[in-house]
């Protein structure tokens, strides 16, 4: 790695103020991204503003009226052993528990996974269909945006230079929600996902009443079923009716081939894992 | 910049280059060589060792970033001579070929049996996945977890 300067600042503020200094300075979060990165010399920066001294950053509330908040540099293992995300987001603690291994869930954080935005990643998928948003700041003040927004192509997302992601805001489920992550891996256990479902079904008695069908790690960005997920809207998640939107998911991706699949291998696991993870969410029984 | 840091039960004053890693400034500033590298991207577990009691690819640590924290490594196992438990679980499974991995599998174990110290085999097999044995000797790494699971007196059992 080439020298840099490391600013640590212990203020949101003092961050804020760093990187608006310099349009150059880089945030640095757990850094299992951006230090293999520097590693390989694939970044350069002269100046990385480390974040993890800062508590407004840290941590994880909940509330049943607003849901819950995650500081952006609460790591992912936190996230996957949180009682409230496990209690109210079983399927957000295991997209969670699938990414990497233990030491990289250890120093990655949430915040630092969504703004590196790396489509062979598992939480985004599963926070878009948990309909999530980001909260950002700069000097110049907050905003806020739906992740599937934020989230613009392969690691590009709209954030604007001395712009920070500081919290992940997940609405409060619906009664009896049910959610489901799927992670297919071709190479090893630990891998990163080849094809990742996330699905959250409301139900109003036996049909459904909203459908979220979220690919992850196919396309450039987390893909969002709509035409599936308006098939549903109003009717009994029967097995014809969750083929027909396996096969809507299925055209909807337009998957990228890697070291992990070709595309045409990839659209035929979307069509088999969307079918099985509403198969899965339909039989569930509910919390 | 200067980094206060415990390792391996000493408090430690020192000073460290901003682009120097956790396991930069084990083996080059302390000498401590049973920690490591392998790929250097945080992907095959051989650096691993705990900061504040839990497991880390220590390649991809910034040094300044253990400012304040515990470090422990396969070096502050054991006690007045005696090896750890899950070490000699691993001697009495022979739990390793060419030993490359050994260090950080057994800093992992240390790190699965302080969070569940009586792991299912599955538990123990999902918490080690991104330990890699280039030898192949994980069904012996397994044995390895159980005994040392079984002789340990946190379980209450």
């Amino acid at each position: 790695m080439q020298p840099f300067e490391l600013l640590q600042p212990r203020t949101l503020e003092d961050a804020l103020d760093r990187l608006a200094d310099d349009e150059e300075a880089r945030p640095l979060a757990g850094g299992t991204a951006l230090v293999v990165l520097m590693k390989h010399a694939l970044l350069r920066p002269e100046r990385l503003v480390n974040l993890k001294r800062i508590p407004a950053l840290q941590g994880i509330d909940w509330s049943s009226e607003t849901g819950l908040r995650i500081g952006a540099l609460t790591t992912i293992r936190e996230v996957e052993q949180h009682q409230a995300v496990r209690t109210w987001f079983p399927a957000l603690a295991e997209a969670c528990h699938v990414v990497a291994n233990v030491r990289i869930r250890n120093l990655a954080t949430l915040g630092g996974n969504l703004a590196h935005a790396d489509y062979q990643s598992d939480p985004p998928a599963m926070l878009i269909a948990l309909g999530a948003r980001v909260r950002i700041r700069s000097v110049s003040g907050e905003r806020e945006e739906p992740l599937e927004t934020f989230l613009v192509s392969g690691y590009q997302t709209t954030l604007e230079p001395g712009e920070l992601v500081t919290d992940i805001l997940v609405p409060p489920p619906t009664a009896g929600r049910r959610m489901q992550y799927l992670k297919f891996t071709t190479r090893s256990a630990e891998d990163r996902p080849c094809v990742g479902v996330a699905v959250s079904l409301g139900l109003e008695g036996t049909a459904c009443r909203d459908l979220r069908v979220v690919v992850g790690a196919v396309s450039s960005t987390p893909v969002r079923v709509a035409e599936g997920e308006e098939l549903a809207t109003g009717k009994v998640l029967t097995p014809d009716l969750i083929d027909e939107i396996a096969g809507r998911a299925a055209s909807a991706v337009d998957p990228i081939g890697d070291v992990r699949g070709s595309p045409e291998y990839k659209r035929r696991l979307v069509q088999v894992l969307v079918r099985r993870s509403l198969l899965g969410s339909v039989t569930e029984v509910s919390a | 910049m200067k980094v206060g840091v415990q390792i391996n039960e000493r408090e430690l004053e020192l000073e460290v280059a901003t682009n120097s890693t956790l396991i930069d400034l084990l083996r080059e500033d302390l000498g401590l060589r049973g920690t490591v590298e392998g790929c250097g991207v945080g992907v095959c577990g051989s650096c691993t060792v705990l900061v504040d009691g839990r497991p880390v690819s220590s390649c991809l640590v910034l040094a300044a970033d253990v400012d304040g924290r515990v470090v422990t490594t396969i070096e502050g196992l054991g006690r007045n001579g005696a090896l750890d438990p899950v070490q000699e679980a691993f001697l009495e499974h022979q739990a390793f070929q060419c030993g490359y991995c050994t260090a950080g599998m057994i800093m992992a174990v240390k790190g699965l049996l302080a969070e569940n110290p009586r792991p299912s085999a599955a538990e123990a097999k999902d918490y080690l996945s991104g330990n890699i044995c280039r030898c192949g000797t994980y069904e012996e790494v397994l044995g390895a977890v159980a005994t040392a699971a079984a002789s340990s007196d946190g379980g209450g059992d």
